[in-house]
């Protein structure tokens, strides 16, 4: 992606303390899901306490940034304005390997929407928007290209 | 639902106008709907002594209240999303068996439609809200939208059950066929599963006639004891069963699995409750914002076995004289939807019940289910009503 996928009028996500750790680990490429400390479980979106096991101790967990289509949808009417000119684009959930069966919705890019099907695999490819921001979103896998993307973060 | 002397009974029910009315405030929508259904119960706002309502700000009943010039010693503004005035309506049913009140009036307002798009100043902001930080934005910031997350939902029920666009398309066609018999429905028009699958996709698989119109207006219903029901000239509805859930808020990442609605976990439970099953119901007013709510609705309060509903709803199944004659109204797919329709399901299943439905009205009605669906399949709500104390 050499130019922004979304216009820069689309906000910046917000973050507090429940996030900004993951969003952190995503400027260094690293795409990563809360572990409990105490049970081991993964879990998408962070959150401040595990739901299974009640532990408010969690790490980061890095994945290998790879997965296939849960489910996914082209969206061809805007709602957001500042998208009108985007449309259609995919959004798909995404189960994560790695992950313990943690989704977690993106864009798919770098695909003809009409190609799209549940169970493709995937691979991240990072958005930079800054020395502060990186965005998350994936491509159909594997390449060579992708796989390259995709591991990069293990790599740092 | 108690053994108690005192039975939770619905005795007014009534929509304001619909679906146009841009020169209608939100409160003034309310003040319209209560008024016609104190009127239909035979009371008046000085026999009212509790109040729900609920909308977009915090304190939106207490506002409400003051408009109605209401001082309530009961009140409540429980915010469900689509499936808010049947929690409301089930909590309203504990507070009065409980005698903690005697007359409770629900009202639900809103001018959606007329007020899109109207503001003051320059606007600005190019049409995206910051996003607020937390949990939320893990879906929202790749631009996902409304009926983009029951497209998720959709595309996965395919995916795992093999149901077609058709079989959505056909929620919709009976809806429109219902919306035909009301006068005040917004879209009446006659049409086809060819017509939904020809309307323009908003979100794969979902088109715009899978989606609910959007409107302005509200409804209001009025809930009391039977034993004071006895000194009105009513047929008091009464409330058989109740329960409501939910599963995650916003993030249809957290859903568990995308094709299970929290009505699998309240629609049994109300059933049980009411101490009947679903194939004791006549009539059904089932929350339709988009064609696969309604499938997701049926499996889910146990009308069909998970993953056959699409085949449920198909060839007339949802139509009068089908399995299970559905939103006699229009629903939200044709006759209004101004936001939060839970409230039209209340109204129309009380109609239903007291024989008052019409040309769509189902014969002998005896039982019927409202069942709200709000979010993003985030809440669901079921009340059970029937004609008579069980």
């Amino acid at each position: 992606m050499t130019e922004r996928w979304f216009p820069d009028e689309m906000p910046d996500p917000a973050v507090n303390a429940e996030t900004i750790g993951w969003w952190q680990e995503a400027a260094a490429h690293r795409l990563v899901v809360q572990r409990c400390g105490d049970c081991r479980r993964t879990r998408h979106p962070p959150g401040p306490i595990c739901p299974a096991c009640r532990s408010t101790v969690a790490q980061w967990a890095e994945v290998p940034g790879t997965g296939v289509v849960f489910t996914y949808t082209v969206v061809r009417q805007a709602f957001i304005g500042c998208l009108a000119d985007r449309i259609p684009y995919v959004v798909v959930a995404v189960e994560l390997d790695g992950a313990g069966g943690a989704r977690m919705v993106s864009n798919l890019v770098d695909i003809d929407p009409a190609d799209v099907s549940i169970g493709m695999p995937v691979a991240v490819v990072w958005e930079d928007m800054g020395p502060e921001l990186a965005i998350p979103r994936f491509r159909p896998a594997p390449t060579a290209e992708t796989a390259e993307a995709g591991t990069k973060g293990a790599q740092r | 639902m108690t053994t108690r002397g005192r039975r939770a009974v619905i005795v007014g029910a009534a929509t304001s106008d619909y679906p146009r009315l841009p020169e209608m405030t939100e409160h003034a929508v309310h003040g319209q709907a209560a008024d016609r259904a104190l009127a239909d119960a035979g009371l008046t706002l000085a026999d009212v002594d509790g109040f729900a309502s609920t909308g977009f700000f915090p304190m939106y009943a207490i506002g409400v209240a003051e408009y109605l010039g209401l001082h309530p010693t009961y009140y409540d503004e429980t915010h469900a999303g689509g499936a808010s005035f049947e929690v409301l309506a089930e909590h309203a049913a504990y507070a009065i068996e409980a005698g903690a009140v005697d007359v409770v009036l629900i009202t639900y307002g809103s001018v959606q439609l007329s007020q899109m798009g109207r503001r003051l100043g320059t606007g600005g902001g190019g049409g995206a809200a910051a996003f607020a930080p937390g949990p939320a934005i893990y879906d929202a910031l790749w631009g996902n939208t409304l009926v983009g997350n029951y497209a998720l939902a959709a595309r996965r029920h395919m995916h795992q059950f093999g149901t077609t666009a058709e079989q959505l398309a056909a929620v919709a066609v009976t809806m429109r066929e219902h919306a035909h018999s009301n006068p005040q429905a917004q879209e009446r028009d006659p049409i086809t599963v060819e017509d939904v699958l020809s309307s323009r996709l908003v979100a794969d698989p979902l088109h715009k006639l899978d989606c609910c119109v959007i409107s302005d207006g509200g409804g209001a219903c009025v809930m009391t004891t039977a034993e004071r029901a006895a000194d009105l000239d009513v047929t008091p509805i009464y409330v058989l069963g109740a329960a409501h859930a939910t599963t995650h808020a916003m993030n249809l990442s957290s859903m568990p699995d995308l094709t299970v609605s929290p009505a699998a976990q309240c629609g049994p439970l109300a059933f049980r409750r009411a101490g009947i099953g679903p194939a004791d119901v006549d009539v059904a007013q089932l929350y339709d914002s988009f064609t696969i709510t309604v499938v997701l609705t049926v499996e889910d309060l146990g009308f069909c076995a998970k993953g056959d509903g699409g085949a449920f709803v198909d060839h007339g199944g949802l139509g009068l004289g089908g399995r299970l004659p559905t939103n006699t109204d229009g629903g939200g797919l044709s006759a209004c939807h101004p936001g939060m329709r839970g409230m039209f399901l209340i109204v129309e299943a009380v109609r239903q019940l007291r024989g008052e439905g019409g040309v769509t009205q189902v014969p002998d009605a005896k039982i019927a289910v409202a069942h709200g669906t709000g979010g993003m399949l985030s809440t669901g709500a079921t009340l059970v009503l029937g004609t008579e104390a069980p």
